[in-house]
């Protein structure tokens, strides 16, 4: 285990709070997903949700920008701010928040549109840019950000759907971070790509996090100690266990935690 | 027990005998459909193709004034004093002239003579001199139509032997009509009318044309497509993307899916009793026409949107809403294109449907006869309220009468009609290649 960390993880110097949650609780129907869990997210930290599968720490990633709205018989309660502000209060928008609030999903899903138009869509829908000079602007900082302008500045009219699958991930990283999110969720980004696609996105992870707060959910053990500052650890709906990266990887405090970290569960 | 990959045992023989059975019966399956749809076409084409050809008869007719022009001063309203009966008389005094010209004689009567002639071709002479009185005192030529018998004859459908038997006609007009084809007064070509001329009466199926049919289902289904389009698609999209999943929207799609199943008569009485006792609007108008086939379209434009938007993938709704599109951006701006050939395949197919359906229009009173051409709008009747036809009705009408010319006339609608629902599912096919996106 020890092997694949990074030894030398730079610990951000501002450790300001970014997302705070309190007793939350998610409810699928009658089935209890998520059970009062407490997490305070620092800024510009990457920090990764892991536990096995069904946990809920999907669940509790869509509720940081409220995807769950979009399911009908989902339930959340709790109290969830970013910046000390309620995101759950009947005052905020949605789609406000899911601009502040950016998201990367599990299967990379651009639209079947340009790579120019995939990355412009946000800043338009959200007037972002005065001019086309302006949305160019955008469009080539985020590409270059994600990594893609290079592939990408020669084709940027070809449709997004046509690039590999690894450059259609890092362009939803583009699209997601051209709106000027604060926050970047991303919901097992690389589960869909090949190990070098993987080492692109998790490079590309670790610069994002100068500017953004980011959480990451994985499968992946590895990857979470490869990428993460800081690690939560979810099992049947509950947060066992939510310390530095490096604590939880050399030294759980949870005994639950430890026999996954060692492969026993999960 | 050792076995052997060079022998099959029971139990493969088996299953290779059930798939091979199924695949025979599949086949067979495709043999009957094929062939029977080969018989329908082939009977449809052998008793239509013919209507859209025409016998005509040329000849030069003397528009002489004492017969035409009884006042001397042109004025169309005094002319229109000579009926059709006085332009019969001229039409026969023509024929018995062009006869003698060719040299040909005959032991028909003069009467006979004028029966070779269709009752419709005065009525054609007199229009056009009205429309012309130029042409008085001049001798025309003028392509007139043969009467039905003649024009039969040439396609095969009269004989000799049944004019024995027919008071319409008789071998000898036969006879003489063949002398006058060799000689190049009458003949056959094909006839632009057929789509253009309204519908004719019983005595003169040459005369009889697809125009108003043509027209009247033109201005339904305009008015299907305003209606239904909009309303079927808006209705979907909110019951698909924005309504609530519960008890209501349940009932809803249930019932939806039952009015796609009513027999099309039943929508026929509906509107019968809304449209026209009820709000009173013009019987037999492509407008309650119109309305109705919307109503019995709705639902398959409905159903086929919703399935078109259900298989947008919901990962494009997730990629929308994740960079902060309302729903209603992620509908329009993403959902909708990608749903757009499955709609505009599904409203085609509605379309058609409401292009070929005979009995709902059959009781709001398409099935009058109709000899004038309804306008689109007149201040009396409003928009698509002149009384009309359509196609599937006038093919039903066609196969009424009792005059066997109307077998290829119908023949011929049903054509044509096929014709149409040919391009409708063509335009859809091309509209789903050239909108159809990959994800």
């Amino acid at each position: 285990m020890e092997d694949m960390i990074h030894v030398d993880r730079a610990m951000s110097t501002n450790q300001d709070i970014k997302i705070s949650a309190k007793g939350v609780q998610v409810y699928y129907a009658d089935n209890h997903a998520i059970k009062d869990v407490d997490v305070e997210i620092d800024d510009k930290t990457v920090t990764a949700f892991i536990g096995p599968s069904g946990c809920g720490k999907s669940t509790f990633l869509r509720c940081l920008n409220r995807m769950n709205d979009t399911i009908d018989i989902c339930r959340v309660e709790g109290d969830i701010r970013i910046d000390g502000e309620d995101i759950y209060d009947p005052k905020v928008d949605p789609v406000q928040l899911r601009a502040k609030v950016g998201m990367v999903f599990q299967k990379p899903n651009p639209f079947p549109k340009s790579i120019y138009d995939n990355v412009a869509y946000g800043p338009k829908i959200h007037g972002l840019a005065r001019n086309k000079a302006d949305l160019d602007e955008i469009v080539e900082k985020s590409l270059r950000k994600a990594a893609l302008w290079n592939e990408a500045k020669d084709r940027l009219q070809a449709p997004g759907t046509g690039l590999s699958g690894g450059q259609q991930q890092r362009l939803c990283i583009a699209r997601a971070i051209a709106t000027a999110p604060e926050v970047l969720l991303m919901d097992e980004p690389c589960s869909a790509l090949d190990p070098i696609a993987t080492a692109q996105v998790e490079e590309l992870i670790d610069e994002l996090r100068q500017t953004f707060s980011v959480v990451i959910v994985t499968h992946s053990m590895q990857q979470a100690a490869r990428v993460s500052q800081k690690t939560a650890f979810f099992h049947l709906g509950n947060l066992v266990e939510y310390d530095d990266t490096d604590k939880i990887f050399t030294n759980p405090h949870d005994p639950r935690t430890e026999s996954y970290i060692s492969g026993r569960i999960g | 027990m050792k076995t052997s990959l060079l022998a099959a045992d029971a139990r493969t023989k088996k299953r290779n005998a059930a798939e091979k059975r199924f695949r025979a019966y599949g086949l067979s399956a495709i043999i009957v459909a094929m062939s029977a749809l080969l018989i329908l076409l082939t009977s449809v084409l052998v008793n239509g193709l013919s209507s859209f050809q025409q016998t005509f008869i040329t000849m030069d007719i003397e528009l002489a004034e004492e017969r035409v022009d009884k006042e001397g001063n042109r004025d169309p309203a005094e002319m229109a004093k000579t009926t059709t009966i006085g332009y019969n008389s001229i039409l026969r005094d023509a024929l018995i002239a062009t006869i003698e010209g060719e040299g040909l004689t005959t032991d028909l009567s003069n009467r006979d003579i004028a029966d070779m002639i269709s009752k419709e071709a005065s009525a054609t002479v007199r229009d056009r001199v009205l429309a012309n009185p130029d042409l008085v005192g001049q001798t025309v030529t003028f392509d007139v139509l043969a009467s039905g018998r003649i024009d039969g004859y040439f396609k095969g459908d009269v004989t000799l032997e049944s004019a024995a038997l027919d008071s319409n006609t008789s071998p000898e007009a036969l006879t003489l009509a063949q002398q006058l084809a060799d000689a190049g007064v009458i003949e056959t070509k094909f006839n632009w009318n057929f789509f253009i001329w309204p519908d004719a009466s019983v005595q003169r199926p040459e005369a009889a044309g697809l125009g108003v049919a043509i027209l009247g289902s033109l201005y339904m289904m305009i008015v299907v497509l305003v209606l239904a389009l909009p309303i079927g698609v808006a209705s979907s999209i909110y019951l698909e993307e924005f309504a609530p999943k519960n008890r209501i929207t349940d009932i809803i799609e249930v019932n939806i899916s039952n009015l796609a199943a009513v027999p099309s008569i039943v929508y026929g009485i509906l509107g019968l009793a809304i449209f026209i006792n009820f709000m009173e609007f013009n019987q037999s108008s492509p407008l309650v026409g119109g309305l109705v086939l919307t109503l019995m379209t709705l639902p398959t434009i409905i159903i086929s949107t919703r399935a078109a938007l259900k298989s947008v993938p919901p990962s494009i709704r997730d990629a929308a809403l994740g960079v902060g599109a309302s729903k209603m951006q992620s509908v329009f701006h993403h959902v909708l294109p990608l749903a757009a050939p499955g709609i505009l395949t599904g409203t085609i197919i509605g379309l058609a449907q409401a292009l070929g359906e005979t009995a709902p229009l059959l009781l709001i009173g398409m099935v009058a006869f109709v000899r004038e051409y309804p306008a689109a709008y007149t201040p009396e009747a409003g928009l698509f309220g002149e009384a009309s036809t359509a196609l599937p009705v006038q093919v039903f009408n066609w196969t009424q009468r009792s005059d066997p010319a109307f077998v290829e006339r119908a023949s011929g609608a049903i054509i044509t009609l096929l014709v149409f629902l040919l391009i409708m599912n063509a335009v859809a096919i091309y509209l789903r290649r050239r909108f159809e996106r990959r994800w």
